[in-house]
């Protein structure tokens, strides 16, 4: 179980190359009544199916009659539960790959000695079924990270017992952006398989073994299109969404990846932060929402005398102990340094060291934001300040001081 | 709106202030704003969708806000009984601070939005119901017109009579499911403009008072310490809540809290920094029956 999750093979190459989807294996339908059965028969054989599902709770998911329900992602045991057509789920598919505790290893004393016993990496196979496109394309994305200079057991076993098939997205707002970082509303790297909204149902498409193996260990839930003119019609129809979800999200944003990354790179120390850090509340919940935010936090916890549990947590840059020295001393002194940090590890180390953005784009961070901070606004400022010419650290020649540097 | 700009103009100009932290309109509704010249107050609003607590801002930790040198900050009422409680607790000078105070009738359930809702039982804010403070005191400048009370909404009173009115079995069931979802990202710290300490004690590690893990027990322990650590201190803006990225009903628990203090002490938070607190005041007939 120590072997490296492999990317999708349709995946993007990591020279900057942009693929955004690649050409189906096989195209079947999911009647939604197929879809009822196939989530139920999945129930009943105690595999898990993850699905975005009507959020529970008494808290906002509740919400204020009229407004719209909160949905996230869980393991689902009836279509009624689904929320295909609902808002982006609260939390990304992370918590499902890397979840917001998890145990590495026991531990317990003995005679003269400390055994110590590993968590298990034998995960049941399990499906996600309706991922948005920017929560599974961030699976490969973070899979080079958990495969850098160590391959991740926990991670990579997860990755491996997961198929995903994920859901042509029709756009949520005006903080989307995936158009803007590589990727596109229907984008499948990172799926198994996809499926896109047509009369009646879904089409389905399959990019992998895993996509494939699950279409044919279901068989019967799954169709093929009908042929002729039919067939052509609902092709159509799955492409038409996918190009009116394409327009919607791209007058979002656009960037030049080249250029933001020159500027990161030469701008350190440019006012430009110091107008972010005061709205930050540096609470991380940006990074709690983000699919591609991986960091985490590493406890000893006593269970009892004698024997205890190494744990895992997500942890977050925007919190202040997070760069905390036993000193005192902390590298990161306010919540400009922090909130920079997060930008240039998204967009100028990851990109460095990979070839690509550790961002998927899909807004939640903004959404999320008690404070209003705007990722997609603050891209799109500092592609404006690198496109102003300024040389490197000569600091925002030509701005007005102040918040209003970030404003559009 | 342009009483506020202009008094915040004026602020500026006169160099009684260095920076105006008020409100303004981002492109997911209205934010805090960070306004150091006076061309930049056309930005400042003041509307039903100003949620934000902005004596949050003014917690000392916050070095990022304290380098834009002397504030002048926007409070409504719920801001300036956090304001209170950041003087009572001398963590700020009165004169350290400029106070705008605005009226308020009540803000919404939370920012969104290109235009202020109008506000109804159905899109005000919780919180709001109760409030009594349509006009902040203590302000060195008050603008806006005279506002009405807000509308009544679904109370947090009733919902938290109703969770009274569950078995201790039920009640630790309602809040088992909802603590599950927490991740303890602390995120109800940060928006707390109570929660100022230079070192929360969930970052102690020597000894670790708090189990950080978000477990059923690490997630316990953390809200009960955030409670009572909040008892008799909360203002009740619900800021906490609103920042919780899993949706925890906060306010329940911030509410009971407020009920349980007044039931105790006949204390309920004042924005008179003068008016003590029931932790940092002693009365010979104070309650000590709780004692056994």
């Amino acid at each position: 179980m120590n072997g490296r999750a492999a990317d999708s093979g349709h995946d993007r190459a990591a020279d900057g190359v942009a693929t955004q989807s690649a050409a189906p294996r096989r195209v079947l339908l999911l009647t939604h009544d197929g879809l009822a059965t196939l989530v139920e028969e999945l129930a009943t054989a105690d595999a898990a199916a993850v699905a975005p599902a009507w959020a529970g709770g008494a808290g906002r998911a509740a919400g204020a009659p009229g407004a719209p329900r909160e949905t996230e992602y869980r393991a689902v045991t009836g279509a009624a539960e689904l929320a295909f057509g609902g808002r982006l789920p609260r939390l990304s598919l992370k918590q499902f790959f890397l979840p917001p505790t998890e145990v590495l290893f026991t531990w317990r004393r003995t005679a003269g000695d400390v055994e110590l016993t590993a968590a298990p990496t034998d995960v049941p196979a399990r499906v996600v079924l309706g991922a948005r496109p920017c929560d599974a394309a961030a699976l490969p994305i973070v899979d080079r990270v958990m495969n850098w200079d160590y391959a991740d057991e926990l991670w990579n076993a997860r990755r491996a017992a997961t198929t995903v098939f994920s859901l042509a997205c029709g756009v949520e707002d005006e903080s989307c952006f995936c158009s803007a970082v590589f990727l596109e509303p229907a984008a499948t790297r990172g799926s198994d398989g996809s499926l896109t909204p047509v009369d009646g149902g879904y089409l389905v498409e399959t990019f992998s073994d895993k996509g494939e193996a699950f279409v044919a260990a279901h068989a019967d839930r799954f169709a093929e299109p009908p042929a002729g003119a039919a067939g052509d019609e609902l092709r159509a129809q799955a492409e038409a969404f996918r190009a009116a979800a394409r327009e919607r999200v791209a007058a979002n944003l656009r960037l030049d990846h080249d250029r933001v990354r020159d500027w990161l790179e030469h701008h350190f120390d440019d006012p430009f932060w110091a107008t972010l850090g005061p709205r930050c509340n540096g609470c991380g919940v940006c990074s709690s929402v983000c699919p591609t935010c991986h960091c985490f936090d590493i406890v000893d916890e006593p269970e009892s005398v004698g024997h205890g549990v190494r744990r895992r947590n997500w942890d977050t840059c925007q919190a202040c102990v997070f760069t905390l020295h036993a000193s005192g001393h902390n590298p990161r002194a306010d919540q400009n340094a922090r909130y920079r940090q997060r930008v240039e590890h998204k967009f100028l180390v990851y990109p460095t060291r990979f070839g690509d953005v550790l961002c998927t784009g899909c807004g939640r961070c903004s959404r999320a934001c008690p404070t209003g901070q705007d990722l997609s606004e603050v891209l799109a400022a500092i592609d404006g300040l690198s496109r102003s010419g300024a040389g490197p650290d000569t600091g925002g020649a030509g701005r007005s001081h102040g918040a209003e540097g970030a404003a559009s | 709106m342009s009483e506020l700009q202009d008094t915040a103009r004026r602020l500026l100009d006169e160099g009684a202030a260095q920076v105006v932290i008020g409100w303004e309109a981002g492109r997911r509704g209205a934010r805090p704003a960070f306004v150091t010249d006076a061309a930049g107050c056309d930005r400042l609003i003041f509307d039903a969708r100003c949620v934000h607590d902005l004596a949050t801002f003014l917690n000392p930790r916050r070095s990022q806000v304290a380098d834009l040198g002397r504030a002048a900050v926007v409070v409504k009422g719920c801001d300036a009984k956090a304001v209170a409680g950041l003087l009572r607790e001398a963590q700020l000078a009165r004169d350290q601070v400029v106070l705008i105070g605005v009226r308020c009738g009540g803000v919404a359930a939370g920012p969104e939005g290109p235009e202020p809702p109008a506000l109804t039982a159905d899109t005000v804010a919780a919180r709001c119901h109760g409030c009594d403070v349509r006009e902040p005191a203590s302000v060195d400048v008050l603008v806006g017109e005279p506002q009405p009370e807000p509308p009544v909404a679904a109370t947090l009173d009733e919902r938290v009579a109703a969770l009274d009115a569950l078995s201790p079995a039920e009640r630790l069931a309602f809040w088992t499911t909802e603590l599950s979802r927490c991740t303890q990202c602390y995120a109800c710290r940060q928006a707390c403009p109570l929660c100022y300490c230079e070192r929360c004690v969930v970052e102690k590690t020597e000894p670790q008072w708090v189990e950080t893990s978000p477990h059923a027990r690490g997630n316990f322990a953390w809200h009960l310490t955030r409670a009572q650590h909040l008892a008799g201190r909360c203002v009740g803006c619900g800021e906490c809540e609103r920042a919780c990225p899993v949706g925890i009903p906060l306010g329940l628990i911030n509410r009971k809290l407020q009920q349980v203090v007044y039931e105790l002490y006949g204390y309920t938070v004042s924005d008179d920094p003068a008016v003590p607190a029931p932790i940092g005041a002693y009365a010979v007939d104070d309650t000590q029956d709780f004692i056994r």
